[in-house]
């Protein structure tokens, strides 16, 4: 045996692998969970391009408005096949007219009546479905419409009051003299209602906790229905009308307070404002705690 | 532990883009949750023409500005002359339409040279 044969013999490198550049387990789980978390965020976030939206992508406040500038459209041109084919375009899951009717509804619900621009709409919108044979709630929030008698007195005052009558070659002076001016008959405005405030309770109720009811009645304490009521706090106000809430009847109306707030109420026609604000606080009944409500009534004068 | 680290971040961005992708470009949610200011232009035309043809019917300013004003534009009577311009140049909508616009521009003291036709188009129909 040679000297050189007792070296031990160099060991053989073990190939022990290279550890991949990333782990494929939990590449896979966080590309899905990546994918879940994107996809889910354009669901809820809505499409990347804000400008450039549908019609019948408005969300439903936004699409009550549009429909009513395409009922204020057809007040200008009456044409329904044209208000129609728009009614169509918001893609409607039933009847178009069925749905301006219910957005009128709604809107007229909302205070939207308290603007002469806001009449007008729901007043059109009432005009096309109506033709059209269909029926909503916003006929019966609709303030009163100047009467057609004092419509068409109107209509034929105008004439007579422009007409100029052929004047006489000679007039004589006497009659000059003695010609009293000839009364002129205007058309009167419709009738004015005026209230009164006639009391201003607070009550505990559970069932209707932080409410302020209002009611609206005549002199023989009738319901008054469609009167508007305006109630305001801050720097916001909102009207709401009488007699919307069936069940409670015509003189009812009601509005929901929030605690910590100041609210006024008036109603037109009436000479004074409520003079103390209303606002809701802790109240008991039958050993429970509750939120104060108030119930206001206005009497026609 | 950074190799840990590498493979969660890489696997998180690259879903995420491949989710946005497909969320926003590929197949984009059909939300119904847009407000009037997120209309196309076509849209936002057409909303005008509706305003103008309100304010055509009373002339009631104050309700057409206010009907604008929910496409959140700063400046409505800035917004209708631009508008009614761009239209008359692209000559997009109707003569009709147009001539409503004009006559809204006018009623906001917009009017400019280039609608001046139009208006007097409006007369002559009137």
């Amino acid at each position: 045996m040679r000297p050189q044969d007792l070296r031990p013999q160099p060991v053989k490198a073990t190939a022990t692998p290279e550890p991949s550049y990333v782990s494929y387990w939990v590449f896979a789980m966080s590309l899905i969970l990546g994918l879940a978390l994107s996809i889910s965020f354009t669901r809820v976030y809505g499409p990347w391009q804000r400008g450039n939206a549908e019609p019948w992508q408005l969300r439903p406040e936004e699409r009550d408005h549009y429909m009513m500038a395409i009922a204020l459209e057809f007040a200008y041109s009456s044409d329904t096949a044209k208000a129609l084919d728009k009614l169509i375009a918001l893609r409607p899951d039933g009847d178009p007219l069925a749905l301006l009717a219910e957005a009128a509804c709604a809107l007229g619900s909302r205070g939207y009546l308290g603007s002469d621009g806001g009449i007008k709409a729901v007043r059109s919108a009432v005009k096309l479905y109506s033709a059209q044979g269909r029926d909503g709630c916003a006929e019966q929030l609709l303030p009163p419409q100047p009467t057609q008698a004092s419509a068409e007195l109107g209509t034929v005052q105008r004439p007579v009051e422009l007409q100029s009558t052929p004047l006489p070659t000679k007039v004589p002076l006497q009659d000059v003299l003695l010609a009293t001016p000839t009364p002129r008959h205007h058309p009167a405005p419709p009738p004015r209602r005026n209230f009164e405030l006639l009391s201003v309770r607070s009550f505990c109720d559970l069932g209707r906790p932080a409410l302020i009811e209002v009611y609206v009645v005549d002199y023989l304490g009738r319901g008054i229905p469609g009167q508007r009521i305006r109630v305001r706090w801050g720097d916001r106000e909102e009207v709401f009308l009488s007699g919307l809430k069936a069940e409670r009847g015509d003189a009812y109306a009601d509005f929901q307070m929030e605690e910590g707030v100041d609210y006024a109420i008036d109603m037109a026609g009436a000479n004074d404002a409520l003079g103390t604000s209303l606002s809701t606080g802790d109240c008991y009944s039958e050993n429970r705690r509750g939120l104060k409500s108030y119930r206001v009534t206005f009497v026609e004068r | 532990m950074p190799r840990f680290l590498r493979s969660l971040t890489l696997g998180l961005l690259l879903g995420a883009l491949v989710g946005l992708y497909f969320g926003w470009v590929q197949f984009p949610a059909e939300s119904r949750n847009s407000r009037l200011r997120d209309l196309s232009p076509r849209y936002r035309d057409e909303y005008s023409v509706m305003a103008a043809a309100s304010y055509a019917t009373d002339g009631d300013v104050s309700s057409a500005i206010e009907s604008l004003s929910r496409l959140a534009v700063d400046d409505v009577p800035s917004y209708v002359r631009e508008t009614t311009e761009r239209i008359i140049l692209n000559s997009s909508r109707s003569l009709e339409d147009i001539g409503l616009l004009v006559q809204l521009a006018a009623g906001l003291g917009q009017l400019t040279e280039s609608m001046q036709p139009f208006l007097d188009m409006n007369r002559d129909r009137a």
